[in-house]
C-alpha cells in the first residue's frame, strides 16, 4: 500500500494543480459574488492539502511486512485487459456493422476466448443474449438501435 | 387527517395494472440482485435507470425502489446458507444465520429474515408516511445557507461513515465535485474543464459515471479470478420455514429495536443500511442474556440486522424525498435517476408532485407484502438461481449496461464515460477507495456549489452566514465534528494507550 499511496498521491497532487492552474484561468464574477472559478479553486487546494497528507503519511509510515500489494498479479491484469478490449471495439464498432452482429460477436469473444467456454454453450448464450437484449430495447421500449448498411 | 387522504391518493396511483406490475418486477428483479453474489443495488439500479427511461417517472421510481429493498430482502439467503453475502448490508447475517444453518435449522433461519425484513420494511415505510410530510413543511423554510450545511453534512458523513479510510473518503468525495464541475457553470455561463470537446459541455453525464463505477468495475473485478460454483445442497419446503414460538421470543424485541435503529440510521444522510445493520447486531447482543451464544446461532442474530437493514432503505427514503439528500451509493444514484426524470426532491415535492410522491410511498407498502410472498413459498426457486454460473451473467451485465448507456441518449460519448469511469471505479477499488461519496458528490455537487456561491452572494463573502442562522448552524457544526470524528478517534486510542503504557 505504501507504494501506492505514494503514486496515487503525486497523480492527486498533478491534478490538484491542474485544477488550481485552470480555475485562475477563469473569468471573475461579472457582477458580485463568486465566480466560476471560485468553487473549482477550492476544491483544487483542498486536494493539494489531501494529497500531500497521503504522500507524507505514506512516507512517514513504517514499512509492514504483512503489507499486501494492492496492484493486481499480471494474470489478473491480463483477464481485466481482455474484458475491456472487447467492450472498446464493441462500442467503436456499435454504429458501424449494427447492433445485432455486433453483441453477437463481443458475447461470443466473451464466452469463447475470456472464459474458454465449449462452442455450443458459447453460440447458445450469444444468441440468448442477443435476443433478450433486442426485445428489451427494441420491442418492448421501443428504443432504435443502430443498424448497419443492411438494415439489421 | 391529511395524510390519510394523501396515502388513500397514493394507493390509487399504486394500483394501477401499470405500477403494479412494475413493482412486481422492480422487487423481484432486486431479489434476485440480492441472491446473486457479484452485483449489488447499486448495481441493479443503475443498470435499470437507462431501462426505465421512457416510463413515467413514478412508475420508473417504483421500479428502481423496488430493486433497492428488494435486494435487502435476497441478500440474506446466500449469507444463511452459503456464509456468503449478496450484498454488503447483509454481512452480519452471516454470523449467526450460518452457524443455524449448519445445525439444521436453515429453514427458520431463511424464515426469520423474511420476516423480520417485511416488519422493518413496513414499519419504517409506516415511520415515512407520518414523519416526510412535517418534515418537508419544515424544510420549506431552508435557504441557499441551510442547503449548503445540509449537502455538507451529507458528504461529510458519508465519508467518516464509510469506508475504513475517512481520508479516501473524502479523496473520493471531492474528485466526485470535481467531475461535477464539467461543463457549463449554470450561473456565469463559463465553460469550465470541457478539454475543447463538443459532449463535455453539458456535463458528464450522469448514468455513463454511475453504471460505470458500480457495474462495470464490479465486473473487472469479479473476473480476475475464476469465479467458483456455489451450489447449495439444502432442501427447503414450505412448511418448514416457519420460525417456532420460541425463535419469536427471542426476537420480537430484537426486531423492534432493529427497525428503529434501521429506520433512524438510514435518515442520516451518509449512513446507510450496512451501518445500520451493524449497529442493530451490536445493539441485539448488548441486550441479550445469553450474548455469549451470539455467533453460534442464534436466531436474534438473524432478525436483528435483517430488520436494520429493510427499515434503513425506508429511512433512506426519507431524506431523500424530502430533502433531496440521498444517504448511500444506492440512494445517491435514485436521486439521479429521479433528476433525470425531471423530479426535484426536496421539500417542494410533496406539494408539486403529491401523486409521485404518495404513490411511490404507497408502493412500498406493496411492495413489502409482495416480497415476503415472493420470498417464503418460492425460496426454493432462489436456491436453485444461484447455480447459474457468473460466467453466464457476466456477457449479460456487460451488454446490457453498454447498450442501456447508449440507449438513453443515442450517444456513443456515454458510452466512451462508462468505459472511462468503469476503469476509474476498477482503480479505486484496487486502492480501496470507496467509490459511494463520488457519486454522491457528482450528484449533489452543482447543489452544493449553487447554494455556497448563492451564501456567500448574500452575506458579501463573509463565510459566517453559515453559523449565525441556526438551522445552518447546527448542520455545519455537525458537519465539522463528523469530518474530525476519525481523527478524534485516533487521538482518543493513542490516548489510551499511553495511559495503559503508564500504568
Amino acid at each position: 500500500m505504501k507504494k501506492a499511496d505514494l503514486i496515487t498521491g503525486v497523480v492527486l497532487l498533478v491534478l490538484a494543480g491542474y485544477v488550481i492552474y485552470e480555475a485562475w484561468l477563469m473569468p471573475p464574477s461579472g457582477t458580485f459574488g463568486p465566480g466560476s472559478g471560485f468553487f473549482p479553486f477550492w476544491l483544487g487546494i483542498i486536494l493539494t492539502g489531501l494529497s500531500l497528507i497521503l504522500i507524507v503519511g505514506a512516507v512517514v509510515r513504517p514499512k509492514d511486512p504483512n503489507d499486501v500489494s494492492p496492484f493486481p498479479t499480471r494474470q489478473a491484469l491480463f483477464a481485466v485487459t481482455k474484458v475491456l478490449g472487447g467492450l472498446v471495439i464493441f462500442t467503436v464498432l456499435m454504429e458501424t456493422i449494427g447492433f445485432i452482429s455486433n453483441t453477437f460477436i463481443f458475447v461470443t469473444y466473451l464466452m469463447k476466448v475470456v472464459q474458454r467456454e465449449r462452442w455450443w454453450v458459447t453460440l447458445l448464450i450469444a444468441v440468448g443474449t442477443t435476443a433478450c437484449l433486442y426485445i428489451v430495447f427494441q420491442v418492448l421500449l421501443g428504443i432504435t438501435l443502430p443498424r448497419n448498411m443492411f438494415g439489421f | 387527517m391529511e395524510i390519510f387522504n394523501d396515502l388513500i391518493m397514493g394507493f390509487h396511483v399504486a394500483f394501477s395494472l401499470q405500477n403494479l406490475f412494475f413493482c412486481f418486477m422492480g422487487t423481484l428483479f432486486g431479489t434476485l440482485i440480492g441472491v446473486l453474489p457479484g452485483i449489488g443495488p447499486t448495481t441493479g439500479v443503475a443498470i435499470l435507470i437507462p431501462i426505465t427511461f421512457g416510463m413515467n417517472p413514478t412508475t420508473a421510481i417504483i421500479t428502481m425502489a423496488g430493486v433497492y429493498y428488494g435486494a435487502m430482502f435476497g441478500g440474506a439467503t446466500t449469507s444463511i446458507l452459503l456464509n456468503v453475502p449478496g450484498e454488503s448490508a447483509s454481512v452480519m447475517t452471516c454470523l449467526d444465520g450460518h452457524q443455524l444453518a449448519k445445525n439444521g435449522r436453515p429453514g427458520p433461519a431463511l424464515g426469520m429474515a423474511s420476516m423480520s425484513s417485511f416488519i422493518g420494511g413496513t414499519f419504517a415505510v409506516l415511520l415515512l408516511t407520518f414523519l416526510a410530510p412535517p418534515l418537508a413543511r419544515f424544510a420549506v423554510s431552508f435557504g441557499p445557507p441551510e442547503y449548503f450545511a445540509l449537502t455538507f453534512m451529507g458528504l461529510t458523513l458519508v465519508t467518516s461513515l464509510g469506508g475504513d479510510s475517512p481520508l479516501r473518503g473524502i479523496i473520493s468525495g471531492i474528485l466526485g465535485l470535481l467531475v461535477a464541475c464539467i461543463g457549463i457553470d449554470a450561473q456565469s455561463g463559463v465553460a469550465r474543464f470541457t478539454f475543447g470537446i463538443m459532449y463535455t459541455l453539458d456535463g458528464i453525464g450522469f448514468i455513463g459515471v454511475a453504471v460505470g463505477l458500480f457495474a462495470l468495475s464490479e465486473i473487472l473485478e469479479n473476473m480476475e479470478g475464476p469465479m467458483e460454483q456455489m451450489v447449495s445442497k439444502t432442501k427447503l419446503r414450505i412448511r418448514t420455514l416457519f420460525p417456532n414460538l420460541e425463535d419469536w421470543k427471542n426476537s420480537w424485541k430484537t426486531i423492534i429495536r432493529g427497525s428503529l435503529i434501521g429506520f433512524f440510521i438510514g435518515i442520516l444522510p451518509g449512513a446507510g443500511a450496512t451501518i445500520a445493520s451493524f449497529m442493530s447486531y451490536a445493539a441485539a447482543k448488548k441486550f441479550s442474556k445469553r450474548a455469549e451464544k451470539f455467533g453460534t446461532g442464534v436466531i436474534e442474530g438473524v432478525a436483528a440486522p435483517e430488520s436494520a437493514n429493510n427499515a434503513a432503505a425506508g429511512g433512506a427514503m426519507v431524506s431523500l424525498l424530502t430533502l433531496g439528500i440521498p444517504g448511500s451509493g444506492t440512494t445517491a444514484v435514485l436521486l439521479g435517476a429521479l433528476l433525470i426524470h425531471g423530479m426535484r426532491p426536496g421539500p417542494l415535492l410533496f406539494t408539486s408532485n403529491p401523486e409521485f410522491v404518495w404513490g411511490l410511498i404507497a408502493s412500498m407498502y406493496i411492495g413489502n407484502v409482495m416480497l415476503i410472498i415472493q420470498n417464503m413459498p418460492m425460496i426454493g426457486l432462489w436456491v436453485r438461481m444461484l447455480k447459474v454460473p457468473y460466467k453466464i451473467l457476466m456477457p449479460l451485465i456487460i451488454t446490457i449496461s453498454a447498450v442501456g448507456v447508449f440507449a438513453t441518449d443515442n450517444n456513443l460519448a456515454d458510452v466512451w464515460v462508462m468505459v472511462t469511469f468503469g476503469i476509474i471505479g476498477y482503480v479505486m477499488r484496487k486502492m480501496k477507495y470507496p467509490a459511494a461519496p463520488m457519486v454522491l458528490a457528482l450528484v449533489l455537487g452543482p447543489m452544493v456549489e449553487m447554494s455556497l456561491r448563492q451564501s456567500l452572494t448574500i452575506s458579501h463573502g463573509n463565510v459566517a452566514i453559515f453559523f449565525t442562522r441556526p438551522i445552518s448552524a447546527v448542520l455545519s457544526i455537525f458537519a465539522i465534528l463528523s469530518l474530525f470524528a476519525p481523527l478524534f478517534r485516533i487521538l482518543w486510542n493513542r490516548y489510551k494507550a499511553r495511559g495503559k503504557a503508564a500504568v
